[in-house]
């Protein structure tokens, strides 16, 4: 009977138990395991020697004379076919020349493992449920930031009116009763209240923008109205700054499904900052190019150019660069910003290309084929 | 849905085929976008059947532990909508007692508040008073939800219960789980302003009442 329990419980652990049973030679290669232990070693493991299996990184283990240890428990790192190594208590025991080593799992950290994943798993899904809330919180706060910012400027947008109306009628009305100084003072106004007037719109552009209420009016316009209407104003700004601006963009009569003042806003805007970023006595151009695709407006400027890892926040909202404008103009940078919403409303692109010391190009790419879709209503 | 549905999910669900589980998760919530009906029906009652199952060692562990993942996995699947659905302006904490590990009740409860306008808080497994009083501090709850699964750590949550009333004396505490259901319900509501609700469906219809 007892040789029939001790066959069967030899059998066990070849055949179920999950142990890994090595039996070694005198030598320490492996000659036979079991079938736990095919199942976790590496492919191959028979006729290896014992030292290849197990993880030494000080290479000073001494397998004779552990194996020759009988009765005690030795914690051994093994290497296996899944290539992640793993944790065994191994005991030795002798055979007919040889050694069996019995291998039993490291049940503490199976389970210290078993808890951490639990836990890190819990973990992940509430990370990932107050992540949705956030968002949607961060959501909310942008709607009423949004609405805050539209009412504020509309709200602000009629006194302003008012101010810049009188002061005109006293720059106008007021003669040569005005002495220099006090006219001096009420053209201040007028400049300032101008540029009040622009981040006011620029407030009311970015609260419709994102309130997800810009609506283009697509009429088809050619280049040369699209340009033709805003080059007295960019001549303008260039002149005061004595800035050359030259313009390739005056002769062509393709026409193209766009909303022409969103679409000026962003050339003007583009102008605008290329003249301010320049010195006098260097050019700025304003040229427009049609591919096989798209209608490609390009603004191009001498100035101090932008660096690579300014270019991307260029198009954010209040993203500026660090570079400052030649006459210290101001802005909030919203321009660019509300510029790159209007272009891909278009379903276009709006990009720069530049290098720092020779001058910045911006690029405002419209697709003919996607601006005609959405013309006749296939596609928003 | 039909029962025939809901066996196959439990069937998948016990085998660790969460695509299988996904499937009838989705076509379950396409069918009835109702979350109380999805928590109760679907979630609720498969995870109260996998207990059972590994309570009669007819299932490890570990296949508990899995079908618990799944489950947990599944419901991340709701939150792109559920967080997106119009605020009524009110919102609930809600926590397990300290030492319970077992989350996914209080997490129904917290998606409930926010699939009828509430925001719910979810504080996670094992909360410990000091987190618990920190969140209701911060966020000024209407409500304090507190769930509890297993029976051993009922006196942990009511001894929680007691902690948020001594330091907010008019917070309504609202308790349940599954623990429950081998008694103390008495003992909860000797608490003063503390409310046993016995289901998802009885919580759902106090939301509702609370909403104004």
């Amino acid at each position: 009977m007892q040789a029939d329990a001790a066959e069967a419980a030899l059998a066990y652990v070849m055949e179920t138990a999950p142990v890994l049973a090595l039996t070694l030679d005198a030598q320490l290669h492996v000659v036979a395991v079991n079938e736990m232990a095919r199942s976790v070693l590496p492919e191959g493991t028979e006729g290896s020697l014992l030292a290849e299996l197990v993880v030494d990184f000080s290479n000073s283990m001494d397998f004779t004379w552990l194996t020759a240890q009988r009765g005690s428990s030795h914690r051994l790192t093994i290497k296996t076919a899944s290539g992640l190594p793993e944790t065994y208590h191994f005991r030795f025991f002798p055979l007919a020349g040889g050694t069996l080593a019995l291998g039993g799992m490291d049940f503490q950290e199976q389970a210290l493992m078993h808890s951490e994943v639990l836990g890190l798993n819990r973990e992940l899904n509430n990370l990932a449920r107050s992540l949705h809330q956030a968002n949607a919180e961060l959501l909310e706060l942008n709607q009423l930031k949004n609405q805050f910012l539209g009412m504020a400027a509309h709200d602000l947008r009629n006194p302003l009116g008012i101010i810049m109306i009188y002061d005109g009628f006293v720059l106008d009305g007021a003669g040569d009763t005005l002495s220099a100084e006090h006219r001096c003072y009420l053209e201040k106004i007028q400049t300032a209240a101008r540029r009040m007037q622009q981040i006011i719109d620029d407030f009311l552009d970015v609260s419709m923008i994102e309130s997800g209420n810009l609506r283009l009016e697509l009429v088809p316009a050619s280049v040369v109205e699209i340009v033709g209407d805003i080059l007295p104003i960019c001549q303008l700004a260039a002149e005061k700054k004595k800035v050359a601006l030259l313009v390739d963009a005056t002769n062509d009569r393709r026409r193209l499904p766009v909303d022409a003042p969103k679409l000026q806003q962003v050339l003007l805007n583009l102008v605008r900052n290329a003249v301010e970023y320049s010195l006098a006595g260097q050019r700025v151009w304003l040229s427009s190019q049609w591919d096989d695709r798209s209608l490609v407006f390009a603004v191009r400027d001498e100035g101090p150019g932008i660096a690579q890892e300014e270019q991307g926040r260029l198009f954010a909202a209040f993203g500026r660069a660090n570079t400052r404008k030649t006459a210290k103009e101001r802005s909030v940078g919203l321009g660019l910003a509300i510029a790159q919403k209007i272009v891909k409303a278009h379903g276009g692109r709006l990009w720069v290309e530049s290098t720092p010391g020779a001058g910045a190009a911006f690029f405002a790419a419209l697709p003919s084929k996607k601006l005609d879709e959405m013309l006749e209503g296939k596609c928003q | 849905m039909n029962e025939k549905s809901y066996r196959r999910y439990l069937n998948a669900l016990i085998a660790g085929d969460q695509r299988q589980c996904q499937e009838i998760f989705e076509a379950w919530f396409a069918a009835n976008p109702d979350l109380c009906h999805l928590y109760d029906g679907l979630v609720q009652r498969s995870l109260y059947e996998v207990g059972v199952l590994w309570e009669r060692n007819q299932i490890s562990v570990a296949t508990e532990h899995l079908a618990t993942a799944i489950s947990e996995g599944l419901m991340n699947l709701i939150y792109p909508r559920l967080f997106k659905l119009p605020r009524v302006g009110k919102s609930a904490v809600v926590a397990c007692s300290a030492n319970e590990y077992h989350q996914i009740g209080g997490k129904m409860v917290a998606d409930i508040f926010e699939a009828n306008g509430w925001r719910g808080y979810f504080l996670g497994a094992s909360t410990s008073p000091q987190e618990l009083l920190g969140l209701i501090q911060g966020k000024c709850p209407d409500v304090v939800a507190l769930s509890v699964a297993v029976h051993a750590n009922l006196d942990a949550v009511l001894s929680l219960a007691e902690t948020v009333r001594g330091a907010f004396a008019d917070l309504p505490i609202l308790v349940g789980g599954q623990a429950f259901l081998l008694g103390g319900r008495e003992r909860a509501e000797q608490i003063a302003g503390v409310h046993y609700l016995a289901s998802l469906a009885e919580l759902e219809a106090w939301v509702i009442r609370h909403a104004g």
